[in-house]
């Protein structure tokens, strides 16, 4: 190992764990500065690394940590951070692992009854980082794709690049836009939630679903058409695939509010 | 292979300042009468939403430079050649009239640490990351510019000063300096040594930008906080930067608390007079805080997620 991979080595460790045997090191690596002994110098890059990664945290998840109140949520990012130091040059990636942690982690992960305050808390950050990555992903508007208007066949929708689906245990949307909002809204209680994000014209919507609508958009998302989508709302309905067809195509005002809200784009013709 | 040539083609282009989020509506709705803006690269070169759109329009209006913060050229990792395909995908988009980062690493073992961390300046680290410097060149084709960092920490491993290793660097590599003279300041400051001297020892031909930017004083060290306006001392060391360079491109960094357009503006106009060689008699003061300042980079957070709506009857 050479020297400098011996430094950066070291130093690292003592970003990653403050006050391990590795900072007691500090002396050895580092002279003192003007007013500062080695040990509290490097203190600086520790509680930087720290306070950079929770302001980022709390900017990516503002209503876990409306939920669970900034010193408790500042906690959380720091046991996360701990566990799972960031890997990718950008702090994009940061919180892509967050909600799988808190997940893991769970104090009655083993136990037969699961809490419902944690099983909101783990839907919350889902969504948040489902709305954050709508927000800045590849999407519709430099794509060329062309978005679909009310005359574009059934056989000719497709979803747009940005637009996921997701289902939660709670109504986490709602709470989310009630933390935006600055008020400070009640945990809501457990009930399935279904909700489509997307972007369009550089504009974030969030969209809740009904179940059918859900299962629709999600079969359309893995890449299904049209019929084959309608097929999968069907069997999770129980119901025939004529009655289900009857009813997308009497429920045109569902589909033009999703144009509208741009939902699709055309689909090229296979060539 | 770059030569010195290269760097004396980059052009002069006055006074910037940093494209931050905040900005973006009143600079899209009011196209300011700025020289040019410097982009955070990692800010955009992700971005499939409006950050990148942003960025490209105004990149058709304004010279645009691109600024990194996670190149790492320091890091005995290796270096990241999918972060340097999305820079240079960046930079043919938007034709930077230059590309920067700093005299730092940011990780190691495959982690980052997100901070700009300074290494020993010694002939193994000038060998290692002049090696580094030209690959990254060819690989964009175009001379690096790169910042001094501010530093907290020295190390016994140094045994040359920094301005010394920039020399160094540029002489081998070719590459090109950017002098952030607010780094200046803290990182002397911090050590005990003398600004001044430092700015008299520093490679000024190699000098295409200098960085402004507050700082917070706490008495027994100084944060780069790029969290309020341009301090005196700093002022005094631009005049100073500015009559040993001849003037050139000098951008104002401010990236928390971030005021209102017009105010930045009005604080990188400042730097007019300094220029001009006035006010070089200033008297630096300094003047402390109680604070627990993050040093910069911090505005390599995130795009503010400011534009969520909620569609009521999706359903």
């Amino acid at each position: 190992m050479t020297e400098l991979s011996e430094v950066q080595r070291w130093m690292h460790s003592t970003l990653l764990a403050p006050g391990s045997e590795s900072q007691a090191r500090a002396a050895d690596f580092l002279t003192p500065m003007a007013h500062l002994d080695a040990a509290q110098a490097l203190s600086i890059y520790q509680r930087s690394y720290a306070l950079r990664l929770a302001a980022c945290m709390r900017e990516q998840f503002p209503a876990t940590c409306h939920a669970l109140g900034a010193a408790l949520f500042n906690d959380f990012v720091e046991t996360y951070v701990a566990a799972l130091p960031p890997e990718s040059y950008t702090l994009h990636d940061l919180g892509r692992r967050f909600a799988g942690f808190l997940a893991d982690q769970r104090p009655d992960k083993d136990a037969a009854e699961k809490e419902t305050w944690i099983d909101f808390l783990i839907d919350l950050a889902r969504f948040e980082r489902q709305v954050y990555v709508a927000h800045d992903c590849d999407g519709v508007e430099s794509s060329g794709l062309e978005m679909a208007d009310l005359a574009t066949p059934d056989s000719a929708l497709a979803v747009q690049p940005s637009l996921t689906v997701a289902e939660y245990g709670f109504d986490v949307s709602s709470y989310f836009h009630g933390v935006r909002a600055a008020s400070d809204p009640p945990i809501p209680s457990e009930r399935p939630s279904f909700v489509a994000v997307l972007r369009a014209n550089y504009q974030t919507t969030t969209v809740p679903l009904s179940h059918a609508h859900f299962t629709f958009l999600q079969a359309l998302c893995a890449g299904e058409n049209v019929a084959a989508a309608l097929s999968a709302v069907s069997h999770a309905l129980g119901q025939s695939d004529a009655d289900v067809r009857r009813g997308w195509d009497a429920g045109s005002a569902t589909r033009q509010r999703w144009i509208d809200a741009g939902f699709f784009v055309k689909q090229p013709p296979a060539a | 292979m770059t030569r010195a040539s290269d760097l004396a083609a980059l052009p002069e282009l006055g006074l910037g300042l940093g494209l931050r989020n905040v900005h973006f509506e009143h600079i899209l709705n009011h196209w300011p009468a700025v020289d040019w803006f410097e982009a955070i690269s990692e800010n955009f070169m992700d971005s499939g939403g409006r950050p990148r759109d942003v960025l490209r329009r105004v990149a058709k209006r304004y010279p645009v430079v691109l600024h990194g913060v996670s190149l790492s050229i320091g890091s005995t990792d290796p270096l990241d050649m999918e972060y340097l395909a999305r820079l240079k995908a960046l930079t043919a988009e938007v034709s930077p009239a230059w590309v920067s980062d700093h005299l730092c690493w940011t990780g190691v073992m495959g982690l980052n640490s997100h901070d700009l961390l300074p290494v020993p300046l010694n002939a193994e680290t000038l060998d290692h990351i002049a090696a580094r410097v030209h690959k990254v060149q060819d690989y964009l084709g175009r001379p690096l510019i790169l910042e001094n960092p501010s530093t907290y920490v020295s190390f016994h491993a140094t045994t040359m000063d920094e301005p010394a290793f920039l020399r160094a660097l540029a002489e081998r590599t070719g590459c090109g300096l950017l002098l952030d003279v607010n780094n200046v300041y803290v990182s002397c400051v911090n050590a005990g040594t003398d600004p001044a001297t430092y700015l008299r020892a520093f490679p000024m031909d190699r000098v295409v930008q200098m960085h402004l930017a507050g700082h917070t004083d706490l008495g027994t060290h100084i944060i780069d906080s790029h969290d309020q306006p341009v301090r005196p001392e700093v002022w005094q060391l631009y005049a100073l930067a500015c009559a040993m360079t001849g003037g050139v491109a000098t951008l104002l960094e401010w990236d928390g608390n971030i005021p209102d357009f017009e105010t930045c503006h009005a604080e990188l106009l400042k730097s007019k007079a300094y220029r001009d060689g006035a006010f070089q008699d200033l008297v630096a003061e300094r003047s402390t805080a109680i604070s627990a300042n993050v040093s910069n980079p911090v505005q390599f957070l995130v795009p503010g997620i400011d534009d969520v709506t909620h569609l009521a009857d999706g359903a």
